[in-house]
């Protein structure tokens, strides 16, 4: 049995062999997926290097600012950059299409700036030249036009009825050409299981790697299955050929983008500028941070004036101004995080009407497994928003900590009086090392497999369909 | 050939039940992206009313709680956008990568024009169907499924030879058929367009300039088609010399294209810029106003004289600051901006060999959804926040009062007129 297995895709190789068509598409394909992980590789590295490197430039030159007032560092800010996962040389999924750098500063919460995408020559509307778009939508090509005859030929040519007569079943005769189909399929594959390897070594976590391998496996192995059905049902090479595109264009190319104008069209998510307008409208009911005599501030003032027993705020032992900073930034950060949740949440709401589309395309569930392994997808930009916030309000709390406890509030009010008073409302440039070497880092590997779960649930699901089916048609041959 | 001869080969290719279902895979792909493409265009226009009007209330808000030019130009937003032109429907361009919508105020502006406030991430980078896509890519790919085995499937069937022998005219049989099916498949194509181009407001011009595009384009697809077709080969093996030429030149030429021109233009990084602007920017605060003022002169003479401070803290010293600021990242922001228009420029040389992405270009060109589209905005946003300078530097200068009235006379945002 699994002698005869062996046979039928040894000869099927010895067909290719002998086929210039199929020996073109076969090179074609693998300097393909080898040039793109080569390509991609040296992309991503030099990219994550001069992130890397941009970063310890961002925090040596904060650290090495001279002595200063500390509300004047809340605005200096910070910047972080954003350096791709080990992964992201395999799949860079968004990484182009959002920004890289984030620059942070006292009440705001701003954007991530300077998307790559914003400096590309426009080429890459339709692809860029990635692992994972090589094996996602070139390779089902190669599959196809490598085996839509596998059982048509041997129909179109009588030798089919002769096979079964012989003893051949059916299903031995579809499972043996699958072999060989699934040979070339890991042939392709060879370049992206390299990369993965050298993913690993950078840090890349054994299940997400070992994920992402098993993914593009069960991937590959549905376009085989696909390949193989419907050239059992084709009564003609031609027609085989003719269906097995239509699928591919159907599959590859249209629902995706189906997926996508779907997902905007149904759930409308507002932009920056529209959630900071909702904000400002919450926030005048709050206080102005830089103004320490608004009427919010009422309340705190009394509790801290009862607090440390005295009747007013010069008298208080500490910096009214830089307790109010502190205040209003705490409460500011509560605001603008509600409004910055919802507008995740309304991104990953976008994205999941996408992403149901999956069931109905395995391009789609390998698109979002493959990303989310590598943690080059939403929820890991949102990641580093999140992380990014988390070290804004620190260094800015820091700096209101100063703010209140380094200087007296009559300092801090006579600031612009004379240069002596200018000198005496600053603290000491020791205390800018408040940053912690901020060093993005994905998801972890368990929360990334688990979240590619539901996407290769999809694949599954596609693939057990494709068995379904070829056990239904191979029966009836 | 005749009237006769075309309707019996309408009636044949028609009949054909894998034609009808082509051509209805197209019209409804067409009649989808023209929806969409609309609904997301009206969903931008109401986008910018909703803005303006909250534009409007902050700034009427925040300009009534100060008296002091100073305050109110630190606290004034102003919204700048870009509308979509009416024929941005079909062919949505960069919209989704580049900004078309900021709120500036008088403070430095490199540290303001450069975020973007654009839609979801993962969206745009799955890429949508517009009908440009549609007739860039797709259509080409239906061409060569009608066309391919013209003859190759007759050849199949039997009836080649006796199809020659009994052909009126040379023209009467592999023309004609081929002509049939052309315009059947850019009538399913552009019927919808036509449809949502009215509804837009497309001009007339534009709209016949598209559908004669749109044709001469096919034409282009259905002679390879028909010149492949002729070679005496197995439909398959057909299909897949044009599916690779299709392949090689919509996806592999400029993704490989794009590889190179990104190794041989290289320009600033973007952090590059906002560096050098915060440093620039920040460290006036510790040197002597002077220093400040003398570079800010040197780019404004006429405010020579008046820059003289009396506090430690001046807002015309602020706002010279900011300028100065500015004007000390320009340099790489013009590099910026320089690469990446050389390599837009060097993508249009590579298009030649990808009709494609030639097409595509041409629609967003037309479109105003492009790159240079872009930048245009850019440079408009640019234009009015030195109006903004303009207008407040003589007020800050020169030590007016402060006159309520005066306001009046503050510039608004004139969008690019379609």
């Amino acid at each position: 049995m699994s002698n005869s297995l062996l046979t039928i895709a040894y000869d099927e190789w010895r067909y290719w062999r002998r086929s210039s068509l199929a020996q073109t598409v076969l090179i074609i394909a693998l300097v393909l997926a080898s040039a793109s992980v080569w390509v991609t590789y040296a992309d991503v590295s030099h990219t994550a290097q001069q992130r890397t490197h941009m970063q310890d430039e961002a925090e040596t030159t904060f650290e090495s600012q001279p002595d200063r007032h500390p509300h004047r560092m809340v605005h200096y800010g910070h910047y972080l950059f954003r350096a791709p996962p080990p992964l992201g040389t395999l799949d860079p999924g968004i990484d182009a299409f959002t920004g890289n750098a984030i620059f942070l500063e006292g009440h705001r919460q701003n954007g991530a700036t300077f998307a790559d995408q914003k400096q590309s020559s426009g080429l890459t509307w339709l692809s860029k030249l990635t692992p994972a778009f090589v094996m996602q939508v070139l390779t089902p090509l190669l599959i196809i036009v490598l085996g839509f005859g596998v059982v048509t030929r041997e129909r179109e040519a009588g030798t089919l009825d002769f096979l079964k007569v012989q003893g051949v079943s059916p299903l031995l005769l579809i499972a043996g050409k699958g072999v060989a189909l699934a040979g070339a399929g890991l042939l392709v594959l060879m370049p992206l299981v390299i990369g993965a390897v050298m993913a690993l070594l950078d840090g890349a976590g054994v299940l997400p790697v070992a994920g992402f391998i098993v993914s593009y496996l069960l991937y590959l192995a549905i376009w085989c299955g696909l390949v193989l059905l419907i050239s059992t049902l084709a009564n003609s090479n031609s027609a085989s050929f003719s269906g097995l595109i239509s699928v591919w264009i159907v599959l590859c190319l249209i629902v995706p983008r189906i997926a996508t104008n779907t997902a905007s069209v149904l759930v409308a998510s507002p932009g920056k500028l529209e959630t900071d307008f909702a904000v400002l409208k919450r926030l005048r009911s709050m206080g102005d941070g830089h103004n320490a005599s608004d009427p919010a501030f009422t309340a705190l003032k009394n509790n801290l004036l009862a607090q440390y027993n005295v009747d007013s705020v010069e008298e208080l032992p500490i910096n009214f101004r830089g307790i109010v900073a502190q205040k209003s930034e705490a409460d500011l950060t509560n605001v603008l995080n509600e409004f910055a949740e919802q507008q995740m949440q309304q991104q990953t709401d976008q994205a999941d009407i996408a992403r149901a589309f999956g069931w109905l395309s395995p391009v789609l569930a390998i698109q979002n497994a493959s990303m989310k392994l590598a943690g080059t997808d939403l929820e890991n930009y949102h990641r580093f928003l999140r992380e990014a916030e988390d070290t804004r309000f620190d260094f800015v709390q820091s700096l209101n900590k100063l703010h209140a406890e380094g200087m007296t509030m009559q300092q801090d009010a006579n600031k612009y009086t004379s240069l002596e008073a200018k000198k005496a409302a600053t603290v000491s440039a020791d205390n800018w090392q408040i940053l912690n070497n901020f060093h993005f880092t994905p998801l972890s590997p368990q929360q990334r497999f688990s979240n590619s779960v539901a996407a290769m649930g999809q694949l599954l699901f596609a693939g057990a369909w494709v068995l379904g089916g070829l056990i239904v048609a191979g029966r009836r041959v | 050939m005749s009237w006769l001869d075309i309707r019996r080969e309408a009636g044949f290719v028609l009949r054909k039940k894998s034609v009808v279902i082509i051509l209805l895979a197209a019209l409804l792909l067409s009649v989808f992206s023209v929806w969409t493409g609309s609904v997301e265009v009206a969903q931008q226009r109401a986008t910018i009313e909703r803005l303006l009007e909250g534009d409007k209330i902050d700034r009427d808000e925040a300009t009534s709680k100060h008296d002091n030019y100073g305050y109110i130009a630190y606290y004034t937003f102003h919204l700048t956008y870009a509308p979509p032109s009416p024929l941005s429907f079909a062919a949505l361009g960069v919209r989704d990568v580049y900004p078309w919508k900021h709120r500036v105020r008088m403070l430095a502006l490199e540290g303001q024009i450069h975020e973007s406030d654009t839609q979801n991430p993962e969206l745009a980078m799955a890429g949508r169907i517009d009908f440009a896509f549609v007739i860039a890519v797709f259509a080409p790919l239906l061409l060569i499924l009608l066309l391919h085995d013209m003859r190759a499937s007759e050849r199949a069937a039997g009836r080649h030879d006796f199809l020659i022998v009994t052909a009126s005219t040379r023209h009467s049989l592999w023309p004609l058929r081929a002509g049939v099916t052309i315009v059947a498949l850019w009538s399913a194509l552009i019927i919808p367009f036509i449809a949502g181009a009215l509804i837009n407001g497309v001009s007339v011009n534009l709209i016949v300039l598209i559908g004669l595009t749109v044709a001469a384009y096919l034409l282009g697809w259905a002679l390879l088609c028909y010149w492949v077709a002729r070679l005496v080969f197995p439909a398959p093996v057909l299909a897949s010399f044009l599916l690779g030429g299709w392949l090689l030149t919509s996806f592999i030429v400029p993704a490989v294209g794009n590889i190179v021109i990104e190794e041989v233009y290289h320009g600033p990084q973007g952090g590059d810029i906002l560096m050098t602007q915060r440093e620039a920017v920040n460290d006036a605060w510790d040197l002597p106003h002077k220093t400040t003022m003398d570079a800010f002169v040197a780019s404004h003479p006429e405010w020579q004289g008046k820059t003289q401070t009396e506090n430690l803290f001046e807002w015309k010293w602020y706002y010279a600051f900011q300028q100065v600021g500015d004007e000390k990242a320009l340099p790489l922001a013009q590099a910026y901006q320089q690469t990446a228009e050389e390599r837009y420029h060097a993508a249009g040389w590579v298009s030649l060999l990808s009709p494609a992405t030639l097409l595509q270009r041409t629609f967003t060109h037309w479109a105003n959804t492009d790159a240079p589209a872009a930048w245009a905005y850019e440079r408009s946003v640019r234009d009015f926040h030195a109006q903004l300078r303009e207008f407040y530097y003589p007020l800050l200068f020169n030590s007016t009062e402060f006159d309520r009235e005066s306001l009046v006379n503050r510039p608004t945002f004139q969008p690019e007129k379609h």
